[in-house]
């Protein structure tokens, strides 16, 4: 198995935000979580990238164990992720911001750092190429030298999703990839996830209110609701769920 | 002439000590209330090996850096994991605390009096030169993997670290560089003056630069020298008004502050490019 979660909880104060979560993902597999505001979704996503440690349980990416690294280190063992609010670098153009994600793996030191040298050159350049065609895959080459927040709600989500995929990922954590988008860019981007996940090989657990999104390309869902895990299946077994159904797709309001 | 030379000679010796602190607060966001303190370290070592030791002034220059970077090491080990406002609050007490140090050692220092003997060996010539290597490897630093992820944590410190950014690691990277150009400076400073005195290694002269950078523009390199350049050897030539001139450099920092707030140069860069572009796409750069 890629990436098994095992009854991960994690509380903030009295607040219990996510208890006993397992989860399990494959290569190839795009699992949806959803639920209403304040289920505990973002949480499991924290707890997954390392932004917070788990109370209890543990979290293993192909084998090992990678419950207590670090934030940067989990994201070179090969999680990476967007967030909800959109978390780009500002001071660096849309090129600059893909390529921050290839430079903790670029090989100069910082005397190349400091001088003009042949091998800072070609690292530099192995990594524009790299990023290029990261930024070609999501649509956003001809806005290389733009300031990513010049570029419209839509243009910056895609370029949060070429930022990730340059770190290179095993696992691929999309928190609310389509909020704010219009019908037509929710269908490219929905697009773009099932291409990427088929063609590249990683798992995607995906995040998402919209659930034409989630129950289209969704392998497999996790229902949340106050931290529980509700209902695990098919989209079609969630969509029948009573429970869910109550928690979740009866009450329309939750999502405002 | 002679004091046209000299008040360059100064500026120049601003301008290397501000490119350090461009790299920690422009580059990095971090803000160091004690930097002036690595350049007192800088002139008190290099100044003591050369008049008690009798070392050779550029063997001298080279262990003054040396020792600041690894004094730097020691403070930013655990500075370097803390929120921004404590930084400053670590680098303050640094600071002061040399300060208060050097007044202390008496015997090696000269104490309040002062440290006088130096020999005159920064020329002119030596200022121009070291700042212009100084300002080409921040500019390299800038536009390398290192800049950029200066940068990506200054910006957003958990999105740094979610691109696999080891944010702790890239600020003392950054802190010791900025640590090494400070202390050169502080060297330059005190083979030109012959003479220093705790007294001018304060924490006003860090937050001094602070405005500096602020003043020229925070992202920006250019700004940050020419902001120097201005604020340093204005004051020089308004010499004459004497009472009047820290009301005109304060005022001058209030309208840049309120009508600029990104600072003189904002995010522009003086290149061969922006240049060859021409004025009309001046925001290009």
């Amino acid at each position: 198995m890629l990436l098994e979660v095992q009854n991960i909880s994690k509380s903030f104060g009295g607040v219990k935000a996510i208890q006993d979560f397992s989860l399990t993902a494959d290569k190839g597999d795009i699992v949806g979580i959803i639920g209403p505001n304040g289920a505990g979704k973002t949480t499991t996503f924290n707890v997954i990238s390392g932004v917070y440690r788990a109370d209890q349980g543990k979290v293993f990416l192909d084998g090992k164990d990678i419950t207590n690294m670090e934030q940067h280190q989990i994201t070179r063992e090969g999680i990476s992720r967007t967030f909800q609010n959109i978390r780009l670098f500002k001071g660096l153009n849309v090129m600059e911001n893909v390529m921050c994600a290839f430079d903790p793996r670029a090989n100069y030191s910082i005397f190349d750092g400091l001088l003009p040298t042949p091998r800072r050159f070609a690292e530099e350049k192995r990594g524009r190429k790299i990023c290029e065609h990261n930024l070609e895959v999501v649509g956003l080459k001809k806005y290389a030298n733009e300031k990513p927040e010049s570029l419209p709600y839509g243009l910056q989500r895609r370029l949060e999703i070429a930022r990730a995929l340059t770190c290179q990922p095993k696992v691929l954590l999309l928190d609310e990839p389509a909020a704010g988008l219009n019908p037509t860019e929710v269908k490219e981007l929905t697009e773009l996830i099932s291409r990427l996940c088929s063609e590249l090989g990683f798992a995607v657990l995906l995040i998402e209110h919209r659930l034409e999104l989630v129950m289209g390309i969704s392998h497999k869902i996790y229902v949340l609701n106050f931290g529980k895990t509700i209902a695990v299946g098919t989209p079609d077994e969630v969509r029948s769920n009573p429970e869910v159904i109550e928690a979740y797709l009866g009450e329309e309001d939750a999502e405002c | 002439m002679e004091f046209y030379l000299s008040v360059m000679t100064f500026t120049l010796i601003s301008v290397i000590a501000v490119t350090g602190v461009y790299v920690l607060t422009g580059l990095t966001g971090m803000f160091s209330l004690g930097q002036a303190a690595f350049m007192a370290i800088g002139a008190y070592i290099s100044g003591v090996l050369v008049v008690k030791v009798g070392l050779p002034f550029a063997l001298a220059a080279i262990i003054a850096i040396a020792l600041s970077v690894l004094v730097g090491y020691i403070v930013g080990l655990p500075t370097v994991r803390l929120r921004r406002d404590y930084i400053s609050l670590v680098t303050l007490g640094f600071g002061e605390a040399i300060t208060a140090l050097l007044n202390q050692m008496q015997s090696i220092t000269g104490g309040a009096l002062g440290f006088s003997g130096i020999p005159q060996k920064t020329t002119f010539t030596l200022a121009v030169a070291s700042a212009a290597v100084c300002i080409a490897l921040v500019a390299y630093f800038k536009a390398s993997k290192y800049g950029r992820q200066c940068i990506a944590a200054k910006s957003d410190e958990l999105a740094a670290k979610a691109m696999g950014i080891d944010v702790a690691r890239i600020k003392m990277i950054a802190f010791l560089f900025s640590v090494a150009v400070t202390a050169y400076a502080g060297v330059l400073y005190a083979f030109y003056t012959t003479y220093v005195d705790p007294g001018i290694f304060g924490w006003k002269k860090s937050a001094e630069w602070v405005i500096m950078v602020f003043f020229g523009g925070v992202n920006s390199l250019t700004g940050s020298i020419i902001g120097t350049a201005i604020l340093t050897a204005l004051p020089e030539m308004l010499r004459f008004a004497a009472e009047y001139r820290t009301v005109f450099y304060s005022i001058l920092v209030l309208l840049i502050i309120n009508f600029k707030p990104a600072g003189l140069f904002g995010e522009y860069e003086l290149s061969l490019k922006s240049l060859g572009i021409g004025r009309e796409k001046k925001n290009a750069a």
